[in-house]
């Protein structure tokens, strides 16, 4: 019994060891003839890669066939670039002219825009994620804090980028995180039938919301409850701030303003609103329910995004596109940026450098992601000659933008700065107590524990 | 004897005297066998290249067990269990395992990767001394050894060399040639496809004469300086330029000042998730508040739905009930839509100022309940978004259940002269609930962790007020340690969101074995009947 037992362990052992040489992971230890018949007859497409991977051993092993030198130039390194669904066919066509110019291999992987960054986390650290990352500005915070993201050096190109996008894709270690491509952000927008001359304030706002509400309109300015991105230009209309900023620019974590004075001068204006009756307490409108508003005439004025303008140009309403209306001081959105990171784990670090510096940054590839997908450019040259008026007073609502702070502290305001608007949305605190509330909670938050 | 193996591994349908002796059977197992060893061989080798040492010792423990148990006559009884074992061990008590060790971990952002990762990162980082100089650099290549050589410049002076791997400079004049003895200069298409061999290249001669190309810059090289360097005595990283020491302080290097080095590696950090978790004003000030409505969120689900769904299986088993097949067909829709896409859609048909029930009800009664401004009407709203959600279950269940009820007692009672009422109450109910009791056990389990509806509906709220962390009247436990984990603290911590779940399932281990407790109280009064 036990004799027979080990017969058939040490059969099986046999065996599988075979099956492992033929299945094309060749262990250090296997030897080398073994490994070569192993490549001859099966040649496994998953070697090849393990091959260029280690480009210090080929400088020394002599290579005696003389195609190998042919060789070489067709297969040469693989870069991978993850993106999302809009930038795939751009990254697809400009790819494969560069790569059959330079005989490098590229691989272009889509992922929905949600995806990419929490993928990215997880493959990154085991080698597993791309060379180049298409993503957002305020990722880099939480990127960066985990060591995934290589500095940038945008070479001679960086007069051609936006100051603001840059500063944007900036972290407060000096360094930049990302090469910018599209820019976005927020405005005043108001439909021309209802609302003839577009408010220069928010008293005006509050006065021209009150004349058609008493003219039998449902709402004249509508917003959503909650969602600090959407309130942040009432807040800074009024002197609030998120964050305060250091002298170079970069944003202060220590320095909190949900309750200073102008912050909770922006909550009194918004509640204002509810007091006057000009929106309902409790509505729980959401971001569908503001923009099918505005479509249906329900609504004369919101602030939103580029985003919102295919909706209403199907819907057909007249609509004109203003700056953010002032309080005690011109409101400033928040400035987006997307722009493409560079993988700290990456085996081809220059390479990827090389291709966004001579490949991605000229404008013949800055105006193809343009035509694509047209979003407002962060490349000047393109961003100069837009024609669209849409976009064009996109932009200049977006002149005096703050880039959303890509601190990783960001994180903790959403929630309990959220929570302060909404609690005024639905009428169950006053703009003092809701604008400490929210104070406390994210302090306290970001300090941990 | 020629048994016919029926594909399942191992032969399971042999009886145990049988088997072995058969050729046939025995080939069949070893080959089988050889297979799942090469597989897990293989697996093994993968894992352990990428560290994964744990899952790879699981692996193998599990692989040498199903050898010993499929080749031993002795083990036969195991085989019939052994695969439903692997698995188990593998899905459920690994995962488990490994998130009671993760809730003793820092993992999580900014301690994401290995330490000899993070050691690896740092260590990789340059820079270059003050006076250095900057060279623009020409490659070349030898076509018959492969090698490079790299042509510099120094654009302040003028000065050119050559430099090649392990050798010092030599100094050349005038411009690049197209061959420097037999070394080619590589074409400008293929200069991108060779980068990424180049820049892993240290040329020049060891110590003090080494060129590397810039990692950032295309077409610049110098003599780059490691930033740091790791001295393993005193686990620290030594910052070369400025002198200063970054010690390892719960798995992240940082100097005297506090200042810290990215990134940061994971490591165990004994009971410290746990101490933030009990010494966690957020948790102190809204837990039992967030508790109770959790219990009663779920007490309720499970009453509401069982009773809606058991009130229609009764009405639908009355045989002269018309139209009953498509009826009940009808019942069973909310059961197959998703709450994805159902919950808001009810939150849409709710809403105070759009949504048609609201509208009607102003119409009808001149008011509305604020469904998701109001405490209360926002826990009635959730409860009756998850009533319609959850019923059709019910109704199947107990429609099933009502089909195993012995029909004679029910003549008996006929015959005592009980009424409807009274023959729900002491023979249906009891017998249902003996049936269905465990069920019950599970959908309240189930509701306990409703993350889906909670979430959806209101995100949690409308927020309360008066607490120092956001949270709203609707939170269940599910949610609240969600926001608590991920959402504000501004950091995806997986060790103490491990922690918190650690918590939950002891909670809910608890809860479980009281109500099977009464469970099990439910059929000994079942058998009394």
């Amino acid at each position: 019994m036990r004799n027979r037992l080990l017969i058939l362990l040490s059969l099986l052992v046999i065996s599988a060891m075979v099956l492992a040489a033929c299945g094309g992971a060749a262990t250090p230890a296997a030897p080398a003839e073994e490994a070569t018949v192993a490549e001859a007859t099966e040649a496994p497409a998953e070697e090849a890669p393990a091959e260029e991977e280690a480009p210090a051993e080929a400088t020394e092993a002599p290579a005696e066939e003389a195609g190998s030198d042919a060789a070489a130039a067709t297969d040469g390194p693989t870069l991978t670039i993850w993106t999302d669904s809009n930038r795939a066919p751009v990254l697809e066509e400009i790819g494969a002219a560069f790569a059959e110019e330079n005989g490098v291999t590229l691989d272009i992987v889509q992922k929905g825009f949600g995806d990419l960054r929490g993928d990215f986390i997880v493959a990154a650290p085991t080698g597993e994620g791309p060379d180049i990352l298409l993503g957002a500005h305020d990722w880099i915070g939480e990127l960066n804090a985990s060591g995934l993201l290589s500095p940038i050096d945008l070479g001679d190109n960086a007069d051609n980028f936006a100051e603001n996008a840059v500063a944007a894709f900036t972290y407060p270690d000096g360094n930049l995180y990302g090469m910018p491509l599209a820019v976005e952000n927020i405005a005043l927008i108001y439909n021309t039938d209802m609302v003839p001359e577009a408010p220069a304030t928010f008293d005006e706002v509050a006065t021209i919301s009150q004349e058609l509400k008493d003219g039998g309109a449902k709402y004249g300015f509508l917003r959503m409850a909650g969602d600090p991105y959407h309130f942040y230009p009432i807040q800074t209309a009024f002197g609030g701030y998120i964050f305060g900023k250091n002298d170079d620019g970069s944003y202060n974590a220590e320095d909190l303003g949900l309750n200073n004075e102008g912050s909770v001068a922006s909550l009194e204006w918004y509640n204002s609103l509810f007091e006057d009756g000009l929106l309902d307490v409790g509505a729980n409108i959401d971001h569908d329910l503001m923009t099918s508003a505005f479509q249906n005439g329900e609504a004369a004025m919101f602030i939103g995004g580029p985003w919102t303008l295919a909706g209403i140009r199907e819907a057909g309403v007249p609509y004109a596109i203003a700056n953010i209306p002032s309080g005690t001081e011109p409101g400033r959105p928040f400035l987006g940026v997307q722009g493409l990171m560079i993988n700290s784990f990456s085996e081809n670090q220059l390479l990827a450098q090389a291709f966004l510096q001579n490949v991605i940054a000229t404008d013949e590839s800055m105006q193809a992601f343009y035509d694509t997908d047209p979003r407002l450019p962060a490349w000047k040259p393109t961003a100069d000659s837009i024609e669209d008026p849409d976009l064009q007073a996109f932009l200049a609502a977006g002149a005096n933008a703050d880039p959303m702070p890509n601190i990783p502290e960001m994180n903790a305001v959403w929630g309990g700065w959220g929570d302060a608007i909404t609690l005024i949305a639905n009428g169950t605190a006053t703009p003092q107590e809701a604008a400490d509330q929210a104070q406390e909670q994210v302090s306290s938050a970001i300090a941990g524990e | 004897m020629s048994t016919r193996l029926q594909g399942a591994p191992g032969g399971a349908q042999a009886p145990p005297d049988a088997a072995p002796n058969s050729l046939t059977a025995l080939l069949f197992r070893i080959v089988l066998l050889a297979v799942i060893d090469a597989m897990a061989i293989w697996i093994v080798y993968r894992m352990v290249g990428d560290g994964y040492w744990p899952l790879a010792a699981v692996l193998i423990f599990i692989t040498i067990g199903l050898n010993i148990v499929f080749l031993s006559g002795r083990m036969y009884p195991l085989r019939y269990i052994a695969p439903g074992l692997a698995l188990m061990i593998i899905m459920v008590l690994y995962p488990i395992l490994f998130t009671v060790y993760v809730s003793f971990t820092n993992y999580g952002q900014g301690h994401l990767v290995s330490k000899q990762d993070a050691i690896g990162q740092i260590e990789s980082q340059t820079y270059l001394p003050e006076d250095a100089a900057v060279y623009s650099w020409t490659a070349y290549q030898n076509p018959a050894t492969n090698a490079y050589m790299l042509w510099m410049t120094n654009p302040d002076t003028g000065e050119s060399f050559t430099v090649t791997e392990g050798e010092a400079p030599v100094a050349r004049s005038g411009e690049a040639p197209a061959q420097i003895d037999d070394f080619v200069q590589v074409p400008q298409n293929q200069l991108f496809s060779k980068l990424t061999e180049i820049a892993a290249i240290s040329f020049g001669l060891p110590p003090d004469q080494v060129f590397q190309v810039s990692q950032t810059r295309l077409g610049q090289a110098a003599q780059y300086e490691s930033l740091y360097t790791y001295d393993a005595a005193q686990d620290a990283m030594l910052n070369q330029q400025t002198g200063e020491l970054y010690r390892n302080v719960n798995g992240v290097y940082a100097s005297e000042s506090g200042q810290q080095l990215s990134p940061g590696f994971a490591t165990p950090v004994g009971v410290n998730n746990y101490q933030r978790l009990f010494g966690d004003p957020a948790l102190r000030s809204s837990f039992l508040l967030v508790f109770l409505w959790t219990l009663i969120f779920a007490a309720l689900s499970v009453l509401f739905t069982f009773a809606l769904g058991m009130f229609l299986a009764i009405m639908f088993d009355v045989p002269e009930m018309p139209l009953r097949a498509p009826l009940r067909s009808l019942l069973l829709i909310p059961y197959t839509i998703p709450a994805f896409v159902a919950v808001p859609v009810w939150v849409g048909l709710l809403n105070p100022q759009f949504g048609i029930i609201s509208e009607t009800m102003y119409t009808l009664i001149g008011w509305a309940p604020p469904w998701f401004s109001d405490p209360f009407w926002a826990k009635v709203g959730v409860l009756l978004v998850q009533l319609w959600l959850g019923f059709p279950y019910m109704f199947v269940v107990v429609t099933g259940a009502l089909q195993t009820l012995p029909k004679d007692i029910y003549e008996a009672a006929d015959i005592d002269g009980a009424n409807a009422w009274n023959k729900f109450r002491s023979m249906t109910l009891p017998l249902l609930l003996v049936t269905v009791g465990p069920l019950l056990v599970a959908s309240f389990a189930f509701n306990f962790n409703n993350f889906t509806v909670i979430d959806l509906y209101a995100r949690g709220g409308p927020p309360m007020t008066g607490v120092s962390t956001p949270v709203g009247h609707t939170d269940i436990l599910a949610t609240y340690t969600y926001r608590i984990a991920f959402g504000s603290t501004g950091r995806s911590d997986y060790g103490y969101a491990s922690a918190i779940t650690m918590m939950i399932f002891i909670i809910l281990f608890f809860i479980t074995q009281l109500q099977f407790r009464y469970t099990n109280m439910l059929e000994e009064r079942g058998r009394n009947v």
